[in-house]
C-alpha cells in the first residue's frame, strides 16, 4: 500500500513538473511568435535549405536546433540586451552588421529562452565534449586549417584576431554547447547543408573535430 | 557605304555589349557565395576577410600576370585542397568536400574570364 501511495505521489509530483515545463514553453512560444521572431528566424527541422538562394533569402539564422546550439545562462541576457555576434550583416559580405537585433523585455527573454532550449535535432551527443585549452584544437584552428580566416577570436593578448565573413567567435565558450560544435562539425548536412564555411568531413578526423569543438568551446573572457 | 559600314560597326559594338556572359550564372553564384569571403565580390583579393591582420594576400584574380602562371589544374587543385596543396597558405580552404565537380570545372572557367587570360 504504501509503495503505491508513494508511486501515485511520485507520479503526480512527474505530472505537474512536466505541466508547468509545458506551460513555460507555450508562454515562450507565444512570446516568440508575438515578438515577430519568426519573421526572420524558422524553428521547424528538419533543414530546409537545398540551395545557395535558399541559404542567401532567410534574414536571421535557422533557431530549429537552438536548445543543441546554445547555452541557456548565455541566451537570456543576450535576448534581453542583444549584441552582435557576426561583424557582418546575415548573408551580407558588404554591409556591416548594424546591430538592430530587437531587444525582448526581461521575462520574454527568460519565458523565450526556455522555449528555445526545447528545439533540438536529435543529433547531438551530450557530454562528449571536455572545454579546455586544447593545443591540438588551436593548432588546427590557427594553422592547420582556415578557421581563423572568417572566425573572430581573442588572441593571447586579448587582441581582436581572424576573418569577419562568418559569427564571432570571441568568447564563444559562453555562447555554443561544446557538444554542439562537434556535431556541426561532423554533421553539416543535418545543421546547415548549405553554408559559407568549407565541410571539414573527410578533412578531419573526429578525434580532431573533438579537439577544434574543445579548444573552441574554452573560448571565455579572461578573469 | 562609309556609312553602311559605320552603321554595321556600331551593331557589331552592341550586339557585343549585350552578349551574354559565357559563364552559367550558378557559377556567379557559387563564386560570391563561397570564394568572395575572401577574395572580394569582383574577385580583386578584397573580401570582408582581409583586413590589415590577415596573415596572406588573398590572390587577386583580375591580376593577368599572376593568374597567367597558373595553369587551370592548378586551379582545380588550389580549389579542391587548398593552399598547401599548392604550396599556398592554409587561409585558402580545402574545398573538395563541399564543391561539385561540376561547380569546380565552373569556378576555373569564371576566374579565366575574371582575369582575361590563359593558364601557363
Amino acid at each position: 500500500m504504501k509503495g503505491i501511495l508513494s508511486t501515485a505521489i511520485s507520479l503526480t509530483w512527474l505530472f505537474a513538473l512536466s505541466s508547468a515545463g509545458q506551460a513555460d514553453t507555450a508562454a515562450g512560444q507565444a512570446a516568440f511568435e508575438a515578438n515577430d521572431c519568426v519573421s526572420c528566424h524558422y524553428t521547424e527541422g528538419p533543414a530546409r535549405e537545398k540551395t545557395i538562394e535558399d541559404q542567401l533569402a532567410k534574414t536571421g539564422p535557422e533557431l530549429w536546433y537552438a536548445g543543441d546550439k546554445f547555452n541557456q545562462d548565455w541566451l537570456v541576457p543576450w535576448l534581453a540586451d542583444p549584441q552582435p555576434i557576426r561583424p557582418m550583416k546575415f548573408n551580407s559580405l558588404t554591409e556591416e552588421n548594424s546591430g538592430d537585433h530587437p531587444a525582448l523585455g526581461a521575462d520574454d527573454a527568460t519565458s523565450v529562452a526556455d522555449y528555445l532550449m526545447t528545439l533540438t535535432s536529435g543529433a547531438v551527443e551530450s557530454g562528449t565534449v571536455k572545454v579546455k585549452k586544447n593545443a591540438k584544437g588551436r593548432q588546427i584552428f590557427t594553422k592547420k586549417m582556415p578557421c581563423s580566416g572568417c572566425h573572430q577570436y581573442r588572441g593571447r593578448k586579448g587582441e581582436t584576431l581572424g576573418g569577419r565573413s562568418g559569427p564571432s567567435l570571441t568568447d564563444a565558450g559562453l555562447r555554443l554547447n561544446p557538444d554542439w560544435i562537434l556535431a556541426y562539425l561532423k554533421q553539416p548536412e543535418t545543421f546547415k547543408p548549405v553554408k559559407m564555411m568549407p565541410v571539414f568531413v573527410g578533412l578531419l578526423s573526429d578525434k580532431d573535430m573533438a579537439n577544434v569543438a574543445s579548444y573552441v568551446g574554452n573560448f571565455k573572457p579572461k578573469k | 557605304m562609309k556609312k553602311v559600314l559605320t552603321l554595321a560597326f556600331a551593331a557589331g559594338l552592341a550586339s557585343q555589349t549585350a552578349a551574354p556572359p559565357v559563364h552559367a550564372a550558378e557559377t556567379e553564384t557559387v563564386f560570391r557565395f563561397y570564394c568572395a569571403q575572401c577574395h572580394g565580390l569582383t574577385g580583386k583579393g578584397d573580401g570582408p576577410n582581409v583586413t590589415k591582420d590577415f596573415p596572406v594576400s588573398p590572390r587577386n584574380f583580375t591580376d593577368a600576370t599572376e593568374m597567367s602562371k597558373l595553369t587551370d589544374a592548378d586551379l582545380r587543385n588550389v580549389i579542391l585542397d587548398g593552399g598547401p596543396a599548392v604550396s599556398k597558405s592554409p587561409m585558402m580552404p580545402p574545398w573538395g568536400k563541399t564543391l561539385s565537380d561540376e561547380e569546380v570545372d565552373g569556378l576555373v572557367g569564371y576566374l579565366r574570364e575574371v582575369c582575361a587570360c590563359q593558364g601557363g
